[in-house]
């Protein structure tokens, strides 16, 4: 009889995959906004080439989560995002994120980091205040879902 | 209590100059600050061989004047943290702990990426986090 592996914790995930040393990481994040900012002045275009940045992580990075976690397919949209918050997020980054914010049809819903790595010490200047400093981390959810998606 | 904290840069350029009294005169400050510049760079230039003293982060009081007394800390990157006070009898232990919760703060600011370094630091939370040590600061040496 063919064992069965079923779909393995975020907790157990991370604690197995080789890590890096989050002060490198958030300043490497840091440094590479900054030299887009520089690069392209303008806050809606450092928006989209984080977002873009983002996709193109995404579209790779689900195969290695759906080979290391081994989730069964989900069922529904709040599945998804919970799978996404919960074994994700615990996967890659080391934190948990939770769902909140459900509108009425289910369709959208905000995920909420608590403690993200990715903004340890930084102050957005007054300069950037439309920029989305996190934007490559929906960039690779995108990119993530649109490699799964049905249709 | 203190009167005002400073950081320094390494070509002395004033990167954080904060002021806790309303009593005294800004400029006095700056110009007791800017003195006591002269003393650091006097003290850097000449290490005392005073065996094994390797701790040259720490300077201790540079030099007391009319009612205040200035202390300097030295960082690995010749950034200065000055330190007036106009408390008569202050510990050193105190003010070694000061200034090493202000090197703390002092580095969570400095990497912020869109801190320049050399220019003068315009982060809110390190100026909160400054005044939160100086208030422990007071609380402790005085209790």
């Amino acid at each position: 009889m063919s064992r069965v592996v079923g779909p393995r914790s975020g907790d157990a995930i991370f604690a197995s995959v080789e890590r890096v040393n989050a002060e490198l990481f958030t300043l490497t994040y840091g440094a590479i906004v900054r030299q887009l900012l520089t690069d392209l002045e303008e806050v809606d275009e450092v928006n989209k080439q984080l977002d873009q940045m983002g996709y193109n992580i995404g579209i790779r990075l689900i195969d290695e989560f759906l080979a290391k976690s081994n989730v069964t397919r989900c069922v529904d949209f709040r599945e998804t995002a919970e799978v996404i918050a919960k074994v994700g997020f615990k996967m890659f980054l080391g934190v948990t994120a939770s769902v909140t914010n459900w509108d009425a049809d289910g369709t959208c819903c905000s995920i909420v980091l608590e403690d993200n790595p990715l903004v340890d010490f930084v102050e957005l200047p007054d300069t950037c205040q439309g920029l989305y400093y996190c934007n490559i981390l929906s960039g690779v959810i995108r990119g993530a879902l649109e490699m799964v998606s049905p249709l | 209590m203190i009167v005002c904290v400073a950081v320094v840069g390494h070509q002395n350029n004033p990167l954080y100059i904060q002021s806790f009294t309303e009593a005294d005169d800004a400029l006095k400050l700056h110009h007791v600050v800017h003195c006591s510049l002269d003393v650091v760079d006097e003290r850097v230039n000449n290490p005392k061989k005073s065996g094994p003293m390797l701790n040259e982060t720490y300077l201790g009081l540079l030099y007391p004047t009319e009612n205040y007394k200035v202390y300097g800390y030295l960082t690995n990157t010749k950034v200065k943290f000055i330190l007036v006070t106009t408390d008569l009898d202050v510990k050193d232990a105190d003010v070694r702990n000061f200034f090493r919760r202000f090197h703390a703060a002092y580095v969570d600011a400095v990497s912020n990426p869109f801190h320049v370094p050399g220019k003068k630091i315009t982060s809110r939370t390190f100026a909160e986090r400054v005044s939160t040590i100086v208030k422990a600061f007071g609380l402790s040496s005085a209790g």
